[in-house]
């Protein structure tokens, strides 16, 4: 017991002094939520849309204004000129515009904004429908009425991505705890010095797993509570499912780390091939755009991608989407049985000699 | 000369045999524009996507008939595949004969909750009597809309989707409805259009302002990456001492570097603008002067940055993670995929001292992709001030041996 505490103490040394984990395990996700909540927050909602409206001189008014405020944008800038209008429009100052001039209406958009122009035409749609009807002196007579089931139903684009962010971190805390840390242990021979002294291989396997699991659970902590205090994310998180799938993930994901190290010629070659995995599941698990606008071949292969559903379950456990338990306790179990049962692999790779 | 050209050869060609490099500096360049390519070029349609949804039919009807089973043959239609081989927009999902409709109601949305359907639309009990209430009632615009009630799951942006379309679907069926009331006159309709503005070409594609971004991509992390790499990794492994004891100069091995990583980018360049130019169909014209004025720009810019990170960095752990913190907030706030928008004093300042922001506005501009935000002056000018504030500090700070 003492000897893992030792061991603990210096693992968690070696981490802290260690900037490029340090800079990877904390800083790398603060950066991305704070750029990203800054660029993108409120990508992909209507709540969060500026409209620019011209309307011709001596063109009545009212009943675009009125179709405008019915679907519901966060503001309508009333713009004088056309020419006022396109200006507005690329510089941000609104997000599209619409211009009436007593027999045409024509939306306005910047060509540049790909990502967030499909949002803008959904409600240039729901504006013309409805001024097309108050033009005859009609309502619709039949409207949709919205009801979110489970979930978060204020989820905007950014909603999603912290999850995912968070689960891209315990990945790559898992990741390259085998493939960064022990095989640079490794390539280092202080595996070796370790391994001729009574210390038993899994004593220190022991001490990697506690720190890397204290390393995820302040490092998603601290991301977590910079989202919800700067972005004001609508999270309601699960405590006790949160930490049960942060101590499976992590398990797993070193579980991953050892397949990896097993699968290159050199103890120094894990962490280039960790790197280049996690960085195509990144693009590849939903984490920045949404699985469901990717093509069918991409989609079917995210199925594969453990990123994917370790971001499916930070969704669930912080509330933001619902998942069926069976499903949440499958992956657990998966991660930690993956986790556990390469343990013994792990231990043995920790203690082969590598051939000179 | 020889020497030189050596020393340029050997960069390249070790930079081509490591896979790791590969990977970064050609492969994820590529891989980056071929997914941002599919996927922001078809943003919005909703392509091979079939989404599952089920449609509760509870309309009691009135002698009339049942304008509910209107709306269900509608999304049956939009269930039926339009030609072979390509899916139909909706799976539909209804309760068969003889099933409790409220039973099956809620099973669907326990299924909807977990994600196995995208949205349950319920056409209510009343729907047909509430529907020729509203269009016999009166014709002010108070008159209330008959509600389809479209179940959907939170956070799930299938779910988001599939609302849009059933919402455009019901729009089209009100608007049937109306007309076949003779309540709108079709003739009397508004004429909309739309407008895209914020490109110089009217053939403006999301591909063409994306290419340029990737290459200036690909060119920042070339510079930000390898020069720390070779210089901080020979340096510590004495590589570069063993270049000391030959004849080699520091200024001959920086030119030959140099030239090295400028045919690194020149590959790397190439390979993005093929895949750019005949995969995705981009129109940009980079082979003009201006244009290529721009990209030689970029790679002496980066070179530069990454000599300030060597320059700064000890080892060369303490320099991947000095580019890894660079990379991120310079290369987004530099506009490279999508333009920035309105963001806060902070962020605003690292956005109008990033050379990326000014390189890639610049070539953008020079290529005719979208009008520049900063002109030609700035674009050029806060690079050079980049290249010479990075020499400078590199002149003084870079010790290009262990221990001098």
């Amino acid at each position: 017991m003492k000897a893992l505490r030792a061991l603990v103490t210096a693992e968690a040394h070696i981490f802290v002094r260690d900037k490029a984990s340090m800079t990877f395990t904390f800083l790398f996700p603060l950066l991305f939520i704070v750029i990203f909540g800054y660029l993108m927050g409120g990508v992909g909602t209507a709540e969060g849309a500026k409209v620019g409206l011209y309307v011709a001189p001596k063109v009545a008014a009212a009943r675009l204004e009125a179709a405008v405020a019915e679907v519901g944008v966060a503001d309508v800038v009333r713009i004088a000129a056309i020419p006022d209008l396109e200006k507005a429009i690329k510089d941000r100052k609104v997000d599209f515009g619409a211009e009436w001039d007593g027999t045409t209406l024509r939306f306005v958009y910047d060509v540049r904004r790909t990502q967030e122009n499909f949002t803008f035409q959904e409600l240039a749609r729901g504006i013309s429908a409805r001024f097309e009807l108050a033009n005859q002196g009609r309502r619709a007579i039949l409207d949709v009425r919205s009801v979110v089931e489970g979930g978060e139903a204020r989820a905007d684009w950014f909603t999603l991505v912290v999850p995912g962010i968070l689960a891209f971190s315990i990945l790559s805390a898992g990741l390259f705890a085998v493939a960064g840390h022990v095989t640079s242990m490794k390539q280092r021979r202080l595996v070796e010095r370790l391994v001729v002294t009574p210390m038993r291989p899994v004593a220190l396997l022991a001490a990697v797993v506690i720190v890397r699991l204290a390393v995820v659970f302040v490092s998603t902590l601290v991301t977590l509570s910079v989202a919800i205090l700067l972005f004001h994310v609508p999270f309601h998180v699960n405590w006790f499912l949160y930490a049960v799938f942060l101590i499976a993930a992590t398990l797993g994901t070193m579980g991953l780390g050892t397949i990896l190290s097993l699968l290159v010629k050199q103890p120094s070659s894990a962490s280039n091939l960790a790197n280049v995995f996690s960085m195509l599941m990144l693009f590849l698990s939903g984490i920045y755009f949404p699985i469901e606008i990717m093509p069918a071949v991409l989609r079917e292969l995210s199925l594969i991608l453990p990123l994917r559903h370790m971001a499916d379950v930070m969704r669930y456990v912080t509330g933001v989407m619902d998942m069926s338990a069976l499903r949440f306790w499958v992956i657990c179990g998966v991660f930690l049985a993956v986790g556990v049962g390469l343990l013994p692999i792990l231990s043995r790779y920790v203690v082969r000699v590598d051939r000179r | 000369m020889n020497g030189i050209l050596h020393l340029a050869r050997t960069q390249l060609v070790t930079a081509l045999r490591e896979r790791i490099t590969l990977f970064w500096f050609l492969i994820f360049p590529v891989f980056l524009l071929a997914l941002m390519g599919f996927i922001f070029t078809n943003v919005g349609k909703t392509q091979d996507l079939t989404f599952e949804v089920t449609i509760v039919n509870l309309d009691r009807g009135t002698r009339g008939g049942s304008f509910g089973a209107s709306v269900v043959e509608t999304f049956r239609e939009l269930a039926t595949s339009s030609a072979p081989g390509h899916p139909s927009l909706f799976r539909l999902h209804e309760p068969e004969a003889g099933n409790d409709p409220h039973g099956y109601l809620a099973d669907e949305i326990a299924a909807l909750r977990i994600g196995k359907r995208a949205a349950v639309i319920v056409i209510p009990e009343d729907f047909s009597e509430s529907l020729y209430a509203a269009a016999a009632g009166p014709k002010s615009a108070d008159a209330p809309a008959t509600l389809v009630t479209v179940h959907t799951s939170g956070g799930r942006t299938s779910s988001e989707m599939a609302l849009g379309v059933i919402e455009q679907v019901v729009a089209r069926v009100d608007q049937e409805i109306l007309a076949k009331l003779g309540l709108f006159d079709a003739a009397r309709a508004v004429t909309v259009d739309q407008q895209l503005i914020g490109a110089e070409s009217q053939t403006f594609a999301y591909i063409d302002f994306l290419v340029p971004g990737v290459v200036v991509m690909g060119f920042f992390v070339a510079g930000l990456f390898s020069v720390p790499g070779t210089i901080l990794f020979g340096r510590e492994s004495r590589v570069l001492r063993r270049y000391w004891v030959t004849p080699l100069s520091v200024p001959r091995f920086l030119v030959g570097f140099s030239l090295g990583h400028l045919a690194l980018c020149g590959v790397q360049f190439a390979c993005v603008w093929i895949l750019g130019r005949f995969a995705f169909g981009a129109h940009v014209k980079l082979f003009q002067p201006l244009a290529i004025a721009y990209l030689v720009l970029a790679i002496v810019t980066f070179l530069a940055i990454g000599f300030l990170v060597a320059a700064l960095a000890r080892t060369p752990g303490a320099g991947m993670a000095i580019a890894n913190i660079i990379n991120m907030p310079l290369m987004f706030l530099g506009g490279l995929f999508f333009p920035t928008g309105a963001m806060p004093p902070a962020l605003r300042a690292i956005m109008l001292t990033n050379p990326v922001t000014y390189i890639a506005d610049g070539l953008r501009a020079s290529v005719g992709v979208s009008p520049s935000a900063y002109g030609h002056a700035a674009s050029i000018g806060v690079p050079l001030a980049w290249i010479l504030g990075c020499a400078v500090v590199a002149a003084f700070r870079l010790k290009w041996d262990v221990g001098r």
